[in-house]
């Protein structure tokens, strides 16, 4: 078996770029274009995001351990679970923010599904945490120093996404 | 009776889009959040099909499954797997418990139901409480033929209907349109190329939105073979060329289940008309005896008491026209409803022939008939 420091950057960016151009294709019916890329195994953390966020985030642990954290500003997140669950701004808004976490935590399930199936194949056998939901505005979330980081820069339209993911090096 | 599916997934989202997906087919959607809830709905309520997560708290999908497996009264119950983890190893160990189909998400709505209906037999749902529709409601014709003469054909012959011809050249044209609006009926020509109406009428009949549309096949008069085999595949009707646009008219009604009362009994001020049309052919005779006893108490029942009966349009009297008349006259006589008879020449100087018509009273037009209904009710 690989040894997961040999898990290539091009391995990575590859499946989550067709993870999540995959899962909003499929559920929004409007593509997600990789942008730019960044971060990799140096320490430079996530550029400290403003606006109000809602970031889904799914561990995945087994031959390779890590987290995937998919950031969309508030607003997108609003219109996104519109659109799969095909709920008017109304219902969204009597619905509350569940509705809104639980959506993007399924978004964020199914994109770590689809890169998870992929560490698989490539011979890291691996199993999916529960998704959940942070929410806040003005943070930055930091890697151990022991982890390798990827960051990915989404295009959605006029919105923008982010694909963080922190992959924890073997012991 | 209606399907019932239930929906096992932890996320409330999955269970609307599955909620949202089922919403238009006659089917009820439970829910469980997790293996244990949906362990206990499937035993209290016998789901026609189990759509389950894989990865949830409390119990995950695998072990539900195994569990529902090893349950004598559960084990029968289809599941399908909806799962975020499609890698190989995990599709083959799913496979081994014993899955019926899996779904790796993210899923279009289509997939789920395409997939769900190879399982069970889903329904559309009807809109709001049924009504049988009638033979003056719109319908969607769609005519596939590489021939636009014959669909021209088609459309001119039924134009004085209100249902609307829509052409497609092919069986890719045809499912197009399918895929935009389901049609209420297809015809489709068995001359399409590498047996185009076959695949078509399979591709229809496996699409939940058109599985109970009924398919006309279209051939040649001569080509026993083609009909043979169509009438194999199941098609609803074996439409015959040279066509028989009144013949075809007649069994697409009835494909259609269309209430074709209208043809023949329609209200007029306070009077029952019964109309009968120009071609009285066994099969218009019996429609029309098919629906006389309840239209004639309907008409009692809201208090009609006069009835007409229109031959004017009739071209040729025969033995089955006498018959049909002589025993609508009766249940006239048993619901003391009064009647007259109007009728063209032809059908007058017919009935002097037969000694059961010899006597009847026929007016020249619908008002002296209706005048004298009026008088004779006056008189009484």
């Amino acid at each position: 078996m690989p040894a997961i420091d040999q898990i290539s950057e091009a391995l990575v960016r590859e499946n989550i770029t067709r993870a999540v151009s995959n899962v909003f294709k499929t559920m929004l019916g409007r593509p997600a274009s990789l942008h730019r890329s960044g971060g990799s195994a140096g320490t430079e953390p996530l550029p400290r995001v403003v606006t109000p966020q809602v970031v889904g985030t799914v561990g995945f642990v087994g031959e390779a351990s890590g987290l995937i954290y998919l950031y969309l500003d508030e607003n997108f997140a609003k219109q996104c679970t519109g659109h799969v669950l095909g709920m008017s701004e109304y219902e969204m808004r009597s619905a509350g923010e569940d509705v809104v976490n639980d959506a993007i935590g399924e978004m964020t399930n199914m994109v770590a599904g689809s890169f998870k199936s992929a560490l698989c194949d490539a011979g890291y056998p691996c199993k999916l945490a529960i998704p959940s939901i942070l929410r806040g505005h003005n943070f930055c979330i930091e890697r151990l120093s022991s982890a390798l980081r990827h960051v990915y820069h989404f295009e959605c339209g006029e919105h923008s996404v982010i694909a963080d993911l922190i992959v924890k090096s073997c012991d | 009776m209606r399907k019932k599916i239930l929906t096992v997934d932890d996320s409330k989202t999955v269970r609307i889009i599955v909620r949202k997906a089922f919403k238009q087919f006659d089917c009820q959607i439970l829910e469980a959040a997790n293996g244990v809830e949906g362990l206990s709905v499937a035993a209290k309520d016998l789901p026609d099909l189990i759509l389950l997560d894989i990865t949830m708290p409390v119990m995950d999908g695998v072990e539900t499954l195994t569990r529902l497996k090893s349950d004598p009264h559960l084990r029968g119950i289809p599941v399908m797997m909806l799962t975020a983890e499609g890698g190989k190893e995990n599709v083959l160990k799913i496979a081994k418990i014993g899955v019926r189909d899996y779904i790796v998400k993210p899923f279009k709505e289509d997939l789920l139901i395409e997939k769900a209906n190879r399982i069970i037999d889903l329904k559309p749902l009807a809109d709001g409480p049924v009504k049988q529709r009638s033979i003056l409601d719109a319908a969607d014709i769609l005519v596939v033929d590489d021939k636009p003469a014959i669909v021209q054909q088609i459309h001119d012959g039924l134009k004085h209907t209100p249902w609307k011809i829509h052409g497609a050249s092919s069986q890719a044209e045809a499912l197009e349109f399918c895929g935009r609006q389901a049609p209420d009926l297809i015809i489709a020509s068995l001359a399409l190329p590498e047996g185009g109406a076959f695949e078509l009428f399979r591709l229809v009949r496996a699409n939940p939105k058109t599985k109970y549309t009924p398919v006309f096949a279209l051939v040649v008069k001569t080509e026993a073979l083609a009909q043979q085999q169509a009438q194999q595949a199941g098609f609803t009707y074996i439409v015959t060329k040279p066509i028989d646009l009144g013949e075809l008219e007649a069994r697409m009604a009835k494909a259609m289940n269309l209430d074709t009362s209208q043809r023949y009994f329609s209200m007029d001020g306070d009077l029952l008309v019964i109309r009968l049309p120009e071609n009285c052919s066994p099969a218009v005779l019996t429609e029309l005896s098919v629906y006389l006893q309840t239209k004639l108490a309907d008409a009692v029942d809201s208090g009609y008491s006069k009835v007409v009966f229109d031959l004017l349009a009739v071209k040729a009297l025969h033995m089955g026209i006498i018959k049909a008349l002589l025993q609508a006259m009766q249940a006239c006589r048993e619901l003391a409803l009064q009647f007259a008879l109007v009728a063209n020449p032809q059908v007058v100087d017919g009935c002097k022939e037969f000694e059961d018509t010899r006597g009847w009273t026929f007016y020249e037009s619908f008002d002296d008939a209706k005048a004298n209904l009026s008088k004779a009710v006056a008189v009484a």
